[in-house]
């Protein structure tokens, strides 16, 4: 089994408040890892400290390493810009360019990489939409605005363009806590068919959906890693029991 | 941190009274139907009754898991006490099942008359089924995995008995139908034992998540 990517004592800070503490995680290749954990358990920020996302905000700051195949992220000679582009991202809140069609919402990231020629744009638009299973829906009306669609098609609107790019992990930020279940059946039966071609990271509230797509799963605490195992571990038998508590819903 | 009640914690707590309910009246069935047998009384309308009272009692247990998998979703312990009180339910079912196939036979082929063919070997085998079922009931109420790993050993003792008095049975000389009657008993006490020790193996499984063996 290979791992795509391997956090080593990560830690990282919003100015002095500590909110990651050592965290040292290896991440299968081709699997969905799930992270869950309370509010304010330092969720967000560790995916976010996966693509180099953290840093954006003023006053955050990273040390350890983070590995993609075997190669620091972190490390002054990597473009923060090419480990985005390797690593995406999709948000909590489905985020479509409002102005721009729903065609021009996924070549958006082609077209800053440089890519202009039509054809080869047609084509990965196509691909992207389809590999998000949202083609069959807007192929008729790819000229329209990506804020005519709804919710859930905007998510998998934000999927494509994550696709568009060609990265080789996604990372997703509770993507289906703004959509209703069938819009989130949709997106979690995505979810599992991507993981054929990509490694997957999804941040949930959702323990039932942390329990349906993932594979593995990490559950944080107080900006530490408490447990992580193969998912069935996890909700079966948690060896912990802070993990325990926490999945059965005995504290808060 | 401070521990939550919760929803689904009512349900539990329902789910578990009607399984303890529901293992008295699986020992008393089969305590009135083996003493049936040995004093050589018919008490087979009783064990009937109470036999199809654990059959209903199962599939209510059976739908309140149900509801409560579906209501709440459960995970870890809550769902390994869940499928485990599921499981246990069926045993408990099928020590009242047992209990009336001893009565039944005891009055179809013997016309519920004492007819007991080594009372003495008989009585230590009944003894000792009836320990096993006890000690299943407690270890259950307590989710007391060191009580339920010592059906293993018991476990033992009933086969034992039992292989020792079918090999006696054979050179017997005793009136056929007394003879069917008590190998067709043992046969049936045999089973109650293995369903002991399945409830004892639930039991370990709620309290440690381990898988074992106890026959």
């Amino acid at each position: 089994m290979s791992y795509k990517v391997e956090v080593e004592n990560l830690n990282a800070w919003f100015r002095e408040r500590k909110v990651l503490k050592n965290i040292n995680l290896k991440i299968k290749k081709n699997m969905v890892t799930a992270i869950i954990g309370p509010s304010g358990c330092g969720k967000t920020t560790f995916i976010r400290c996966l693509n180099r996302m953290h840093e954006i905000v003023p006053g955050a700051r990273v040390s350890g390493k983070v590995l993609l195949d075997g190669e620091d992220i972190y490390s002054e000679k990597v473009d923060p810009v090419q480990v985005r582009r390797k690593i995406g991202m999709v948000f909590q809140k489905p985020n479509p360019f409002p102005m721009m069609s729903i065609y021009d919402n996924v070549a958006a990231g082609l077209k800053l990489n440089g890519i202009k020629n039509r054809e080869k744009l047609d084509e990965i638009v196509e691909r992207s939409l389809k590999l998000a299973n949202l083609w069959d829906e807007v192929k008729d009306k790819l000229n329209e605005s990506g804020a005519s669609l709804s919710g859930g098609q905007q998510q998998r609107l934000c999927i494509a363009r994550a696709l568009a790019v060609e990265p080789e992990v996604i990372l997703m930020d509770e993507p289906c806590s703004a959509l209703d279940p069938i819009a989130t059946a949709k997106i979690e039966k995505l979810i599992r068919e991507l993981r054929t071609d990509y490694t997957v990271v999804i941040v949930t509230h959702n323990m039932q959906q942390a329990a349906r797509v993932s594979d593995y799963t990490a559950f944080l605490y107080l900006g530490e890693l408490i447990e992580y195992g193969p998912t069935k571990h996890i909700f079966e038998n948690p060896k912990h029991e802070l993990t325990e508590n926490y999945i059965t819903g005995k504290f808060g | 941190m401070k521990e939550l009640s919760r929803l689904l914690d009512a349900g539990l707590e329902d789910l578990s009274a009607k399984l303890y309910r529901m293992a008295e009246i699986a020992e008393r069935t089969v305590e009135t139907s083996i003493r049936g047998f040995l004093e050589g009384l018919d008490c087979t309308e009783k064990v009937k009754a109470s036999s199809d009272i654990l059959v209903k009692m199962s599939v209510d247990i059976e739908d309140k898991v149900f509801e409560l998998i579906s209501k709440y979703q459960p995970v870890a312990s809550d769902l390994r006490i869940i499928k485990s009180y599921m499981k246990i339910g069926y045993d408990l079912e099928r020590y009242g099942r047992y209990a009336w196939d001893i009565s039944f036979i005891h009055k179809r082929l013997a016309n519920s008359r004492k007819c007991i063919y080594q009372e003495t070997m008989i009585k230590e085998m009944t003894e000792t089924v009836m320990e096993m079922i006890n000690i299943s009931v407690n270890a259950l109420k307590s989710h007391n995995a060191e009580m339920a790993k010592t059906l293993a050993k018991i476990e033992d003792e009933v086969d034992r008995i039992y292989f020792r008095y079918l090999d006696t049975l054979g050179e017997s000389q005793a009136e056929t139908k007394c003879v069917i009657t008590n190998l067709l008993v043992v046969r049936y006490l045999e089973r109650i034992a293995d369903h002991a020790a399945y409830i004892g193996e639930s039991i370990i499984y709620i309290a440690t998540s381990e898988r074992v063996t106890l026959r």
